[in-house]
């Protein structure tokens, strides 16, 4: 066929296409290079950029930055296809707090015990994210920001924020009789993984716990009480049934709104309700959130960061000096300052550069010190799906709690049955 | 059907596509503190400014044009010849090949993405433009197949014979007389595979990790924060990334109109 | 001649499309749980399991009805639409562009722009109409009900272009002579377009159904499968398993087993219409 000049136009936007791309070989030749994996941390690049540009011109060592979406299963399903696939795409990875002893069982994560011994990560870190990073007396990550859930309320509708379940429902009723209309308790009871930490921190107001060994433990007459609470909030009106759809910043946008009393959400709602243009600025004050008989933990979220057990030992030497470089006093204060993320060291609640800038992020340690993870056990993320479901049908009014619970059980036993 | 009776019925159509299209418009100029209100107090250029920052978007359009052009370029050319062959040379396993090809394009596109990565690992493809092009061609085949093996089938046999007894190879004839006439089916099809390519996700993120070679699906997805969804950014971002496909097909549509006016006096 | 016309084709589609089902079709016989470092092969266990699997059960109930209602409602709503845009006349070229908007916009964006119109609450619905369309998606009955609306929207463009090339195939001496005999516009329309489209609505209906079978984005995004998995299809069902469980076993089968429907759908569509092949004269 004689070439014409259709036929070539497949050609030619080959050519363009080959010519964007380089070899991807890494630079065998001079200076080493690693690739950090990570969700960007707000709008503004430059902070987090410049952190990472001293660690380059400290240590002679490029850093090529990828960034994935903040979601945290589209970023879960992308390290276990790479690390599953067995290359070295990846050096340093940015952890969920729930993914750590999976990914650690699983063998895809380098032990760090050396460059960071299991004390000193327990002496220096917050309790919580450091239970998650220390497996078996080993280090495989670490703490980069945590999280924690908070109880927020309207100052101006309410006296005391409620350290009870009873008061807190006491308190709705009263400030509905003073602003009619207004909703009451807003959470997130959505499908997703927020109510399951929802959830947790209802099982831990009853004084449950959810792990017995490395089995999660979800029938319990504690679980039993938390999920009846959650569904009851619902069903006598002290939280708007749009929560069963709800995500944070569902919660969040109507609680600015000033359409509700009480919301239970992350840290990061605090600067957007205290923005210029927030309608309950300056009426809104922050507690830990309530229990049956006194305040329960909150929830712990947050990031840390791992090692690629691939990465090439010469790459990780490397790579756990740019991991102690991001997780150092300094790179905390920044996160605080710059991103609003809470710092996982507990020196640094002290640090004066957070206190000044970011008085609010300083004054929240006691919660944190007191924030609880998820259960640490590897096959939280495998269950953790089967109880989501079973959690949003209890919440919704589809089963009974007591139903979902035993589904949510078995489901979870299959899965951990299964695999010994 | 009368131009104004199509008018009539077009209408609430219009209304129905445009009007949400309106809101997301609308939306993007909404300043984002306040999205949980019935109206905006004023409007601002914030979300746009905030879209464009740091070029990714303007670099992610270029990127998807590429991307999806190529795409449509390389599935037509893979899928006209083969469709021609299969509407009028008789090929046998023609009837196969098209039910194969639908069956294998309808694979859920999750269950491929790790075998395909290991794949495209292997051919030294992963994070180049050419290693999405590929699985997206491969994929959107079908369709092109499928559409044209009817464009053909559709066209007047006689005029085939008629090339045929001209003097013209078969493949002679379908390059100067069935593949201009088929003009429509091409335009058709090349725009159904564009907006798919233009549309995928899960490819791009999981092939693709390098900046400069994102795709708008991918530039639109990073717009997200751990909690927030700045929707509003969002909404602005994609107007701005979807005006430039907008415009492409506007002018296709001129296209396949001169298309099918040239067919129609040829025919 | 003709096989190597069809043969690149063949090839490329066998290259990156077959190597990937081939596998899935071997790991769904496997149990393997990479991040446990758990892999043997277990045989047909993968499906047996589903068989007893209340929320597989529901996740094909789920894809089912999704499938026959959307596609049903586009291809009402998409042929009218196709008429109109082939009769235009002057402009048809800005109608379609504009017609098709939804259509490009990407998935998420559409999806996201929905979910904000009927957040409960907040959404412009749900101010209009608080107890009626702003709460379909607290209802567990009603929220698949969205994510169908919400495909019809973004898809109906799909169908009516697909139509609409099916229409411009047709010839317009036809129609027209047959109004000169005296036929009723509506006559011509059933007994002169409408089987003459019928290539051209097979091909909608195959490839929407097809399509619709594997929905995921709009789901996703409005409902992540809730309230308690009413909204789940297959294929989130299967992105769950496989990527954020790691059950790639499991996952693979469940994958493997929305194929197979997509295949049984496309065989009952081609055999009910008496259809072989597309283009070819109705018999």
């Amino acid at each position: 066929m004689r070439p014409s000049p259709r036929a070539l136009v497949p050609v030619l936007l080959c050519a363009a296409l080959a010519a964007g791309c380089r070899s991807h070989e890494g630079d065998a030749r001079g200076a080493q290079r690693l690739v950090l994996r990570y969700q960007p941390l707000g709008p503004d690049p430059a902070p987090f950029r410049a952190l990472v540009a001293a660690f380059e011109r400290e240590s002679g060592v490029e850093v090529e930055l990828q960034a994935l979406p903040n979601a945290a299963d589209l970023a879960h399903q992308l390290l276990v296809t790479s690390l599953g696939a067995g290359g070295e795409d990846v050096d340093v990875l940015v952890l969920d707090v729930v993914w750590v002893a999976e990914l650690a069982r699983a063998g895809w994560l380098a032990d760090l015990s050396d460059a960071f011994p299991p004390a000193r990560v327990r002496e220096e870190f917050l309790a919580g994210p450091a239970g998650a990073v220390v497996q078996g007396g080993r280090t495989y990550a670490v703490p980069w920001y945590v999280d924690v859930g908070l109880l927020y309320y309207r100052t101006d509708l309410v006296p005391e924020p409620p350290r009870t379940y009873a008061a807190l429902a006491a308190a709705i009723r009263a400030a509905q009789a003073e602003a009619p209309g207004i909703a009451g308790y807003l959470w997130q009871g959505r499908q997703y993984e927020g109510l399951s930490c929802n959830f947790f921190e209802a099982l831990w107001g009853y004084g449950g716990t959810a792990l017995d060994g490395e089995r999660l433990r979800l029938d319990s007459p504690a679980a039993r009480e938390a999920l009846d609470h959650l569904r009851g909030l619902v069903a006598d009106g002290l939280s708007p049934r749009s929560v069963v759809t709800a995500a944070e910043e569902d919660a969040r946008r109507a609680f600015q709104e000033g359409r509700a009393v009480f919301m239970r959400n992350w840290p990061y709602a605090w600067p957007l309700l205290q923005d210029p243009a927030s309608p309950v600025r300056g009426r809104v004050g922050v507690a830990s959130l309530p229990g049956a008989e006194g305040p329960a933990p909150g929830a712990l979220g947050g990031w840390q960061l791992g090692i690629s057990s691939r990465a090439p030992a010469a790459r990780r030497a490397a790579a756990a000096r740019l991991v102690a470089h991001l997780t150092s006093p300094d790179a905390n204060a920044v996160l605080a300052i710059a991103y609003g993320r809470n710092p996982a060291r507990r020196a640094s609640y002290e640090d004066p550069r957070i206190r000044a800038a970011a008085p609010f992020i300083a004054a929240l340690l006691p919660r944190v010190e007191a924030a609880r993870a998820r259960p640490v056990t590897p096959y939280y993320m495998l269950a953790g799906d089967a109880l989501q479901g079973e959690l949003s049908a209890a919440v919704s009014g589809l089963r009974s709690p007591a139903e979902a619970l035993a589904r949510a059980q078995a489901q979870a036993d299959a899965i951990a049955g299964v695999a010994r | 059907m009368s131009p104004r009776s199509a008018w009539t019925i077009a209408l609430p159509y219009l209304a129905f596509f445009l009007l949400p299209l309106g809101w997301l418009a609308l939306t993007s100029f909404w300043p984002d503190a306040e999205l949980a209100r019935p109206l905006p107090s004023h409007l601002t250029l914030e979300n746009h400014a905030a879209a464009l920052s740091g070029g990714g978007l303007a670099r992610a359009v270029l990127n998807s044009l590429l991307v999806s052009g190529a795409t449509a370029a390389l599935a037509l050319a893979l899928a006209a010849p083969a469709a021609f062959a299969v509407a009028r040379l008789g090929v046998r396993g023609g009837r196969a090949l098209l039910g194969g090809a639908l069956a294998i394009s309808m694979f859920p596109p999750i269950a491929t993405a790790a075998p395909l990565y290991t794949a495209l690992r292997a051919a030294r493809l992963l994070d180049t433009l050419p290693g999405l092009v590929a699985p997206y061609t491969s994929f959107s085949v079908p369709l092109a197949l499928w559409l044209l093996t009817g464009t053909f089938r559709a066209l007047p046999v006689e005029l085939y014979r008629a090339a045929r007894v001209d003097g013209c190879t078969p493949l002679g004839a379908f390059r100067r007389v069935l593949l201009p006439l088929a003009a429509p089916g091409l335009a058709t099809a090349g725009l159904l595979v564009f907006v798919f390519a233009w549309n995928e996700l899960l490819y791009a993120v999981t092939f693709l990790t390098s900046p400069s070679r994102r795709t708008v699906p991918v530039a639109l997805a990073l717009f997200g924060g751990e909690f927030r969804d700045p929707f509003v950014v969002l909404a602005a971002a994609s107007t701005l990334a979807t005006a430039p496909v907008v415009a492409i097909a506007v002018l296709f549509q001129r296209r396949v109109v001169a298309g099918l006016t040239a067919g129609a006096v040829k025919g | 001649m003709g096989a190597a016309l069809v043969a690149p084709a063949g090839a490329a589609l066998a290259l990156v499309a077959l190597g990937p089902l081939l596998a899935t079709a071997w790991l769904s016989l496997r149990h393997r749980v990479p991040v446990l470092g758990e892999d043997h092969f277990v045989g047909l266990s993968n499906y047996r399991a589903l068989a007893h699997d209340a929320r597989f059960l529901g996740a094909l109930a789920n894809t089912a009805y999704f499938t026959a209602v959307a596609v049903g409602l586009e291809l009402l709503l998409a042929l009218p639409l196709a008429l109109a845009l082939h009769h235009a006349g002057r402009g048809r070229g800005a109608l379609r562009a504009a017609v098709l908007v939804p259509w490009i916009l990407p998935t998420v964006v559409a999806a996201k722009l929905w979910a904000l119109l009927l957040q409960p609450d907040l959404g412009l619905l749900a101010r209009l109409w608080p107890d009626g369309a702003g709460a379909v998606l607290t209802r567990p009955r009603l929220a698949l009900h969205a994510a169908i609306f919400v495909d019809v929207w973004k898809t109906t463009p799909f169908v009516a272009l697909l139509l609409l090339a099916g229409l411009q195939a047709i010839p317009e001496d036809l129609a027209r002579a047959a109004r000169v005999d005296g036929a009723s516009a509506l006559r011509v329309f059933r007994s002169i377009t409408l089987p003459l489209l019928r290539p051209a609505l097979l091909l909608a209906l195959l490839f929407r159904s097809l399509d619709a079978f594997r929905v995921f984005d709009v789901v996703f995004v409005l409902t992540e499968g809730g309230p308690g998995h009413t909204t789940e299809p297959l294929s989130l069902y299967a992105y769950r398993t496989l990527l954020r469980a790691g059950s790639f076993g499991l996952g693979a089968a469940i994958s493997l087993v929305t194929f197979l429907g997509v295949v049984a759908i496309g065989l009952a569509w081609l055999s009910a219409l008496g259809e072989r092949s597309p283009g070819e004269a109705p018999p």
